[in-house]
């Protein structure tokens, strides 16, 4: 396997699956403001535009881990925060695997990596979970477009940075619940971009010791 | 069976019905009596609906307003309080007119996917935050129309298929959140005969046989005959146990089981 070219945010996460993966870190730019005219965006759509433009790779990962932010009803999110934690995250996405379809190799894969709290869980997480399905939807989207000139494209989510101990019973089957990033992803990440994972696309792997079934 | 003279009174929101699934699904309702508020941007065909609603049984009001806006849902259920005094359903429909637009992460303007956003993803959030304390009131239901491609994306539409599955995630949250209050939230994901299900056909021709091929009733289904009354069900008591989930009403098209 050749390393791959991991596209992230400028955050210790992103870097240590870098490291781990002996890839270079594509760093996504910075958004300023969360305003609700989406005026933010023009400097993520340029981030894309602009790193489309850069060689192909054989594999990338997609690993986006925005701060993350204390769990809180929907009825409680004003407009501001509803928009600072769901589309600009959303937008975030959308922008990275953008690149991804453009620099992916013929043959090659895409693995994304996101935050994701099961469905037991998903109580004061509305945002994340929208954010979560949203990608789940546009890895599937790619594994469809990108299929033809053989390319590859799957979800790892993990419950890890989102999930508050103790959570609702049962209990998850494995006590590793809710893991991490070093021990439970990266591995996941590996098979996937790996020959062992020739036939796997548009699937996605939720490593949580078993808390979500679909 | 239940009496549907126990819900005659119900009053309940459509956003996007002044065509295609919402008009249906307004249309549905009105003909168990129900008070039908159809919010749309387009005042003729929304009130074309409203008065076929009212023939059908119904008593169906336009609220002329932008779901991507909060001070226009805000001042819609306002509206619907002060003229009816309760809200017992919310229906989220609308879409962004580019839903059937073809276009690729890698190159599709950013203006765009704003415009998906707001029409679905806030508008899910507007609707639900301003809604809910209504629906305790009333221990009503909340119900957004999704898709197919929420499920399993689409090649040629990943925003749509990406937002309409956010949506799904929304819900899901909502059903825990607000469970304990009584209030209800769920999902339809339909497959119906809609102008915008024509504008994608028109958009990319492959797409026909691609959607009927492995419609096991091998056909589209009727937004009123078919879509409306299983939104009506959700709306209604008969689903008082129903929560958090998302109903395909697509014929079998996409297989999740």
């Amino acid at each position: 396997m050749t390393e791959p070219l991991v596209i992230g945010l400028d955050e210790a996460n992103a870097r240590a699956l870098a490291t781990s993966l002996g890839g270079e870190l594509l760093v996504q730019s910075a958004v300023d403001g969360c305003s609700t005219d989406w005026r933010w965006a023009d400097a993520l759509e340029s981030w894309r535009n602009g790193a489309n433009a850069g060689p192909k790779a054989e594999h990338i990962v997609v690993a986006l881990f925005p701060e993350v932010l204390e769990p809180a009803a929907l009825d409680t999110i004003d407009l501001g925060g509803w928009v600072e934690r769901s589309e600009v995250a959303l937008a975030r996405w959308i922008a990275a695997l953008g690149v991804a379809q453009q620099r992916c190799a013929d043959g090659g894969s895409i693995t994304a990596i996101i935050d994701r709290v099961a469905p037991l869980d998903c109580a004061g997480r509305s945002t994340e979970t929208a954010v979560s399905d949203a990608v789940e939807a546009l890895v599937r989207s790619l594994g469809r477009s990108e299929g033809a000139r053989g390319v590859r494209v799957n979800l790892v989510t993990t419950p890890a940075r989102l999930t508050t101990l103790p959570v609702v019973d049962p209990q998850p089957p494995l006590a590793a619940f809710p893991g991490s990033i070093e021990d439970q992803i990266i591995p996941t990440c590996r098979m996937l971009l790996s020959d062992d994972a020739s036939a796997l696309t548009s699937t996605v792997i939720h490593v949580d010791g078993g808390r979500s079934w679909r | 069976m239940n009496s549907v003279n126990t819900e005659n009174t119900k009053v309940v929101l459509i956003t996007g019905a002044s065509g295609g699934v919402g008009a249906g699904v307004a249309l549905a309702c009105a003909s168990a009596g129900w008070t039908t508020w159809i919010m749309a941007r387009r005042a003729a065909e929304a009130q074309q609906i409203a008065d076929q609603a009212t023939l059908q049984g119904g008593s169906a009001r336009i609220f002329i307003g932008d779901v991507g806006d909060p001070e226009s849902v805000q001042a819609a259920i306002a509206r619907i309080i002060k003229t009816d005094g309760r809200l017992d359903g919310i229906v989220h429909n609308a879409t962004s007119g580019l839903s059937p637009i073809p276009t690729s992460l890698a190159e599709v303007p950013f203006e765009d996917v704003a415009d998906h956003v707001r029409v679905s993803l806030r508008g899910t959030y507007l609707l639900a935050a301003a809604g809910h304390p209504h629906l305790v009131a009333t221990q009503g239901s909340f119900v957004a129309l999704t898709s197919e491609a929420g499920f399993e994306g689409k090649a040629r539409l990943p925003v749509y298929a990406a937002v309409k599955a956010a949506q799904r995630g929304v819900v899901r949250s909502l059903a825990r959140e607000w469970g304990p209050t009584g209030a209800r939230a769920n999902c339809v994901a339909p497959l119906a005969s809609t102008p915008a299900m024509t504008a994608a056909f028109a958009h990319d021709p492959a797409m026909a046989s691609r959607v009927l091929a492995r419609n096991p009733l091998d056909r589209l289904g009727d937004a009123e005959a078919d879509i409306g009354p299983v939104v009506r069900f959700l709306l209604s008591d008969e689903s008082r146990y129903v929560n958090g989930m998302t109903i395909m009403a697509d014929g079998g098209s996409c297989p999740i089981t």
